[in-house]
């Protein structure tokens, strides 16, 4: 009868063992104790001797291959023998792994991407200061970070709550997700009791001291922290001149009358300053620049911050790459911009990374003012009224007031006034600038 | 140090030889005759019973390993077995002599030797005490399997045998039904009923445990001897070399007697070696050692030459004759003693082994001597008893042990821990948390004088117990209580009140420990209670682990903590690991004490708390006042857990700065793992580890009074275990914390409450926990250490620098992340 010679176990640690040398092959005779083959586990090496003699009718494994313990590697016995019982089946074995890969398919499937992505920069924060930010509704907007790596830590948050910077949660939690955090409504003002009327007793002495306290809203904190500051730091004076609007005006009428049917009636005469200012801007690199620390930062476009007035406050979305724009298209984005700022839907980044900023006051009468520069820009435009102004010649003609504010670290007095000259010049030949 | 003993310059010198004896080598030479006047037919019987019980016990274990079938039935073992097939006459000449209070320790391969004791153990009991070991251990568990099963119903020692296989076996296979539930596995089985203590599976690492054990035995005036058995590879290991030392010291039989008061006897222990020639594969005799026969090895210890001698251990009779011999100058006082017993290992080291350091001719040969089939046919040939009577014992045997192993792979009969349904089985058994105040509460302590009389109880008496007068003003050191006062008042008293508690180490009698903690001691108690160790941490912790486990208190003191290396092996596989391996039947009431040095350079100044937290199974205390000191030490003394007890040079005469009503003078505890608030404050949390306790104050203190911010100071006390709450809710309160700690930072304790912290109460965090330890360096001469060990002005930079940059502050030292960075990557 045959006999199966099977791979010896040599361990209690060792599975398998790897065939290295076979010393009989298929059809050879061996003698009890002769060396079938050789092998090893990952410790030792060892012959295996035939523990019967016989011929080897079938070889099971090859070398270099690994063979599990207790597993049959050759049959000896008598040749004609049939040994087909004794070979080894393998069907069965194959049939489980087939069931188990399959079922791992539907938990695969089942996963779904939850991450979303957030377009907003990452702010960094520590756990504690996230949590009083959002229990205490704290406006991180406001908040100025001194922890390590630049981090809010929970004394930074504290002092903007004390400064009464608040927020809503929600405003608070769209903050730390990385979006844009809506500014605050303003509060509402209490209803000052309206004065009595002439028929009604007249006001005690007290009623004549009466005031509602009201604390200052958030936006009006980082303006005034904002104007302080520019004021504070920067050496700023102001250039004033004027230039003959007559053109302008024309040019203005014109657009009035006849642009409308080409969709260009909404254009007005700040739209054309911008587009003038825009036009400019370029060549002056230190005007159109950001001075933070002892360094330029020199924009390569003309970013031009427009001031508006909301109930909020003041506003100054930017126009970037205002000198790319055609007028219409400069003047639609203005649209657009002042709309949102007023409807509070501007977002950080469409009010920061302007290089210089025009500010308005014209269409209130002012016919010269000191406008004070946005930090960390360089200088910043006065648009003011017109005024009827007489020539040499005795004509009338209306001159429309600039005022340019520059920070005289930045900028000397000279290439502020050529630059305002410029400025002047294109804007009194402003039909020529559009050909520019 | 004893001033009673003078060392004399002038015999110093003299000119002299030493002389040995000579060591015999197998003289045993009876007859069968004169064996027949010995033993009855009975003896020689169960000679043969056990030797053949053993050998059929390890062959079925050597077919499940390799053929993983034993007689049809079928099993794979994945777990050890280190088989002695060919000792079997060794273990049971040895086991034949013992009676059950002898203690046998057994070797790295030791089923033979389990088995023999066990065997003759239920030899030698009656069968009602037999019928009620087994009823009472683990609750009858085993007892359960085993019963109404056996071949002779109403024959309790047959049921016995099965009980003793089975229990053995289950071990092995890691059975809930094992003597250890499966926790201590083949290479530590045993069965303390039967006075079988641990073996180990560290080479030498049952010989300190055994001497420990002896200990115990001669400070406690126990009866029996303790046998250490080991292998040949095992001389070559330091703890058994100090063992040998150990109990041959002089002491015990020169001044442990005090005049005639106590016993002068030697240390009850036989140093068994079985010497098979082979470590694993190294060849002791010609190779790897040089003494050419253990038994020399011993001879060099004691005059006595420790009465060596070597022994034919391929017959069991010769071993009988041998060991009697021993045991019988153990009980008269004169040990210790050493036996070699010559045998050998047929089977490989393991089932891998694959005999590439031996010829088949050398198996061969031993083969042909193979002392069972030699002592039957000599008893068949002396007329003793018939080849039938033989034949009978061995189909006996067969039976018995398919019986066994049937029983023990029965997943039904013998389940594995379920640790998914009961996932805190291991974790309970960790510690046993037992409080304990007396470990023989019918005997008086033996004392040398009432503890009023005591000189230092004396002087204590006289101290301020708090530290400050009541102006405010810090009364003068030489009059304040400290901690080293704390320290001793818990351990003095536990002295009046334990009969079996016992203190020892380097230069703790006479000296009073170097560092004056046991002053006063000396005079209190004798020599047997406390005493000087030699130089051999391996020893002092070893015997401690083997002085708990036969049921004493030890406290011992390894003088400074850098010697902790010294004792590895003994603190962190043997005193921690215990308590578990025996599934809760061992207790290990040790504490051993450890002073963290400093101004003393690199191997005397290291704060290794990481090293001992690290290890499961201990627990960990470091305190820092000496209310602290005095309550943690009553508690750990009080205990059964094996607790590192860490002290610090710097403050050992601190006083009490905390506890106005000042440290009290009777019994109190601080419970280990409980964290204290030494100091409130709002705005940080600065966590002590030890001395670095009061550094941390000052640096609180300059907070408060240089920037207006309020540090809350929390002295850990213990490291193991450690109780969160009381951090978690400062740092809930302050949101920032730094761990402080005279430890090199790297891998430090710090650092994993760090981690535990950051995980724990990450949202009310305001900066991740910070660090700060020592520096990743060898510890410099003591003008330095100020750039090592962290200051007061540290502290501040790390707090400035990690968690809360403070307006205007100006860093002394360099602790920004971009240095930390840098370091790391430099590995300092």
């Amino acid at each position: 009868m045959a006999n199966v010679v099977i791979m010896p176990r040599q361990g209690q640690s060792v599975e398998s063992c790897i065939i290295t040398t076979w010393q009989k092959k298929k059809g050879d005779r061996v003698e009890t104790g002769d060396i079938l083959f050789s092998y090893e586990t990952d410790k030792s090496a060892f012959d295996e001797p035939a523990q019967v003699s016989g011929t080897v009718l079938e070889v099971l494994a090859a070398e270099g291959d690994v063979i599990p313990c207790l597993d049959p590697v050759c049959i000896i016995g008598e040749p004609g023998e049939d040994i087909s019982a004794l070979l080894p089946k393998k069907d069965a074995d194959d049939a489980a792994p087939a069931e188990e890969a399959k079922e791992e398919k539907p938990a695969a499937a089942e996963a779904e991407a939850t991450v979303s992505e957030s377009d907003g920069e990452r702010v960094f924060i520590s756990p504690r200061a996230r949590h009083l930010a959002l229990d205490a509704g704290a406006d991180l907007t406001k908040v100025t970070p001194t922890g390590p790596h630049g981090r809010i830590i929970e004394r930074d948050v504290n002092k903007a709550l004390d400064a009464g910077f608040t927020a809503a949660t929600e405003a608070v939690e769209a903050f730390l997700a990385g979006k844009p955090m809506a500014a605050e409504e303003p509060a509402k003002a209490e209803e000052i009791p309206a004065p009595a009327k002439a028929a009604e007793a007249a006001p005690s002495a007290e009623d004549l001291r009466a005031y509602v306290e009201e604390p200052m809203s958030n936006i009006r904190k980082v303006i005034a922290k904002s104007m302080h500051a520019s004021l504070s730091e920067m050496a700023q004076l102001t250039l004033n001149s004027s230039f003959d609007a007559t053109n302008l005006m024309a040019f203005r009428a014109k657009l009035k009358e006849a642009g409308e049917a080409l969709g260009l009636g909404k254009i007005t005469v700040n739209d054309m300053v911008l587009f003038a200012v825009s036009r400019i801007l370029p060549s002056y690199p230190e005007i159109n620049a950001n001075l933070i620390d002892n360094t330029f930062r020199k924009y390569k476009h003309a970013n031009v911050g427009m001031a508006v007035d909301t109930d909020r406050g003041l506003l100054v979305p930017v126009l970037f790459g205002a000198e790319k724009m055609t007028l219409a298209s400069l003047a639609a984005e203005t649209k657009t911009l002042a709309a949102k700022a007023r409807d509070g839907k501007l977002t950080p980044d469409e009010m920061s990374g302007g290089s210089f900023t025009v500010s308005n006051l014209g269409s209130m009468g002012v016919e010269s003012f000191t406008p004070v520069i946005n930090p960390p820009q360089t200088a910043i435009l006065g648009v003011c009224c017109t005024v009827n102004r007489v020539k040499a010649d005795g004509t009338v003609y209306p001159a429309m007031g600039l005022s340019l504010t520059f920070d005289h670290r930045a900028v000397d007095g000279a290439p502020a006034a050529k630059f305002l000259k410029e400025l002047c010049t294109a804007l009194e030949h402003f039909d020529l600038l559009l050909a520019k | 140090m004893p001033k009673s003993q003078y060392v004399d310059p002038g015999k110093v010198f003299q000119p002299g030889y030493i002389d040995f004896d000579s060591i015999p080598l197998c003289r045993y030479d009876k007859t069968i005759d004169e064996e027949k006047q010995i033993y009855s037919k009975a003896d020689f019987l169960r000679i043969y019973h056990d030797m053949r019980t053993i050998r059929e016990f390890e062959t079925m274990l050597n077919e499940i390993k390799v053929k993983s079938e034993y007689n049809g039935v079928k099993y794979n073992n994945p777990g050890p077995a280190h088989l002695s097939i060919g000792q079997e006459a060794s273990a049971v000449g040895q086991a034949y002599c013992m009676d059950i209070n002898d203690f046998q320790f057994g070797s790295h391969r030791s089923h033979g030797e389990i088995l023999a004791k066990g065997l003759s153990s239920i030899n030698k009991l009656d069968d009602a005490e037999l019928y009620d070991i087994m009823k009472e251990f683990l609750d009858g568990a085993i007892l359960k399997v085993v019963e109404g099963r056996q071949a002779n119903p109403g024959d309790v020692k047959d049921l016995a045998k099965d009980f003793l296989l089975y229990g053995a076996l289950a071990e092995i296979f890691a059975r809930t039904t094992g003597f250890n539930k499966g926790l201590g596995g083949s290479m530590h089985a045993f069965f303390i009923p039967f006075g079988i203590f641990p073996n180990n599976a560290i080479v030498g690492g049952a010989a300190p445990i055994a001497l420990g054990a002896a200990l115990y035995k001669r400070a406690n005036h126990k009866k029996g001897i303790v046998v250490a058995n080991s292998g040949d590879g095992a001389l070559g290991r330091g703890p058994v070399l100090e063992s040998l030392n150990f109990a041959s010291m002089d002491q015990i039989t020169k001044l442990w007697g005090m005049g005639g008061k106590y016993s002068d006897e030697g240390m009850p222990i036989l140093f068994n070696v079985f010497n098979n020639f082979y470590g694993m594969g190294g060849q002791t005799m010609g190779e790897t050692m040089g003494f050419t026969s253990p038994a020399r090895l011993a001879a060099g210890f004691t005059p006595s030459e420790m009465h060596a001698e070597k022994v034919n251990g391929y017959n069991p009779l010769a071993v009988i004759d041998a060991t009697k011999r021993k045991k019988e100058l153990l009980l008269n006082g004169q040990g210790p003693a050493f036996l070699e017993v010559a045998t050998y290992r047929v089977s490989g080291h393991s089932p891998s082994d694959s005999s590439t350091y031996r010829t088949p001719e050398e198996i061969e040969a031993w083969k042909a001597a193979d002392p069972i089939p030699a002592y039957r046919d000599r008893m068949i040939a002396g007329g003793v008893a018939t080849a039938e009577e033989f034949a009978a014992i061995d189909e006996e045997i067969v039976n018995r042990t398919v019986k066994i192993i049937k029983l023990a792979i029965d997943d039904e009969i013998s389940p594995r821990m379920d640790l998914s349904k009961q996932p805190d089985m291991i974790s309970s058994i960790m510690y046993s948390n037992n409080h304990v105040k007396s470990m023989d509460e019918t005997r008086e302590p033996e004392v040398l004088l009432p503890k009023e009389e005591d000189p230092r109880v004396k002087q204590i008496a006289g101290k301020a117990r708090y530290a400050f007068d009541d102006k405010g003003e810090m009364i003068p050191k030489m009059k304040l209580y400290n901690i080293r006062d704390g320290l001793f008042e818990a351990i003095i008293d536990k002295f009046y009140e334990d009969p079996t508690t016992i203190a020892y180490g380097e230069d703790n009698r006479d000296w009073g420990g170097a560092f004056a903690v046991y002053r006063g001691l000396t005079e209190a108690l004798p020599y047997h209670r406390f005493f000087n160790a030699p130089i051999s941490e391996s020893a002092i912790v070893g015997s401690a682990v083997g002085y708990a486990v036969a049921g004493g208190r030890a406290i011992v003191e390894l003088m400074y903590a850098d010697f902790i290396g010294c004792a590895g092996d003994e603190i962190f596989n043997q005193l921690s690991k215990w308590q578990a391996m025996s599934a809760g039947i061992l207790k290990m009431p040790v504490v051993l004490r450890v002073s963290v040095g400093s101004k003393y350079g690199a191997q005397h100044s290291q704060d290794w708390t990481a090293l001992c937290s690290h290890i499961p199974g201990l627990k960990v205390c470091f305190p820092a006042t000496p209310y602290d000191a005095k309550g943690l030490m009553n508690q750990a003394l009080n205990g059964t857990d094996p607790v590192v007890f860490f002290e610090s040079q710097r403050i050992y005469d601190k006083g009490e700065e905390f506890h106005k009503e000042g440290v009290p003078e009777g019994y109190y505890e601080v419970n280990i793992g409980e964290p204290d608030v030494k100091r409130e404050g709002r705005d940080v949390t600065i966590l002590s580890i030890g001395a670095v306790l009061y550094r941390a104050l000052d640096a609180a203190k300059k907070l408060e009074a240089d920037y207006g911010i309020s540090a809350e100071v929390i002295d850990a006390r213990s490291l193991v275990p450690f109780d969160y709450t009381k951090v978690i809710e400062s740092v809930k309160k302050t949101g920032k914390i730094v761990i402080v700690g005279d430890a090199v930072d790297r891998c430090s304790v710090m650092r994993d409450m760090a981690s535990n912290i950051a995980e724990m109460a990450f949202d009310y965090l305001d900066a991740p926990p910070a660090v700060f330890g020592s520096r990743n360096w060898i510890t410099p001469a003591f003008e330095l250490e100020k750039y090592y060990f962290p200051q007061p002005t540290g502290i501040i930079d790390v707090i400035h620098e990690k968690l809360m940059p403070i307006p205007g502050y100006v860093p002394t030292y360099n602790e920004t992340e971009l240095e930390h960075l840098d370091r790391a990557k430099k590995g300092v």
